[in-house]
């Protein structure tokens, strides 16, 4: 019984881990959201160029006022992108290790990573829910944003 | 049309003012943080600078700051694009010499009709 009792991690040091991946995979998620949205800006800006040798009319005024509801609603990404980082600058103060530099995050290193995180998890929900988070979190274990299954996959049986 | 200034750490937000402000014909130049724009703003001369507040290296009350120390923007309309809105942070651009403050998410419109009315 003794024994048992013993082997249960304790409680702070769980917690640190689990604070230290949930601000990697947030790290990561941010990164990986940041170019779909720069691409969604950049064909708004391509429309916009497109409208402009248009003559005015209700069409073109139309297009117009769509790209600029475009324009309000991605803002709110932008929002949502500085809530995440507070959340995640919160999780790093949880934490017992400074996180690594995120910027040039190759496969190696990403798998590295992994594996420490792994091997200090508690065993049981928590590891359970890192693999969970690791595989829709959108960061492919592969470290490349999930090159094993390419985003718009179908797999029939 | 003016020449404008657009700074903001996040590269949507850096679209997403030059496509509101191109849009009606403003040349927008754009910097990730306030040494970046402060770099740029000497390089080149601009009727306005919109800029964002929290942002790393320089944030965006100290460029204000930065840039009305400058002979070349002590007059220039200098806006605080940011999320931010309490009292507290507004007094804080104010002091450093912010021409106006706007919250985010802004309206394209609205943006415009305000870098008219301080170019004015």
């Amino acid at each position: 019984m003794g024994a048992a009792v013993a082997a249960v991690p304790c409680r702070c040091e769980t917690l640190g881990v689990s604070a230290e991946a949930a601000a990697i995979l947030l790290s990561f998620a941010m990164r990986e959201t940041e170019a779909p949205a720069v691409e969604l800006g950049q064909a708004l800006e391509r429309l916009a160029q497109g409208l402009r040798p248009l003559e005015g009319g209700i069409v073109r005024e139309a297009l117009a006022g769509e790209i600029a509801a475009c324009v309000r609603a991605l803002q709110f990404h932008d929002r949502l992108m500085q809530q995440l980082a507070v959340i995640r600058n919160l999780f790093t103060r949880l934490t017992d290790h400074p996180l690594p530099q995120m910027a040039g995050f190759g496969a190696q290193r990403w798998e590295e990573l992994l594996a420490a995180l792994r091997e200090r998890l508690a065993a049981g929900s928590h590891d359970e829910l890192f693999e969970l988070l690791v595989r829709t979190g959108g960061v492919g274990v592969s470290g490349d944003g999930g090159a094993e299954q390419p985003e718009g996959s179908c797999e029939l049986f | 049309m003016a020449r404008i200034l657009a700074v903001d750490d996040s590269p949507s937000m850096r679209q997403l003012v030059k496509l509101a402000l191109s849009s009606a014909g403003h040349e927008v130049d754009v910097a990730t943080d306030g040494v970046e724009a402060l770099q740029v703003a000497e390089r080149r001369q601009f009727d306005v600078v919109i800029t964002d507040v929290n942002m790393p290296n320089m944030d965006g009350i100290a460029l204000v700051r930065e840039l009305r120390s400058r002979a070349a923007y002590r007059f220039v309309p200098l806006l605080m694009l940011t999320t931010e809105s309490t009292a507290e942070r507004k007094q804080q651009g104010k002091a450093a010499g912010a021409t106006g403050w706007l919250v985010k998410p802004f309206d394209p419109d609205r943006l415009l009709s305000i870098v008219s009315k301080v170019l004015s």
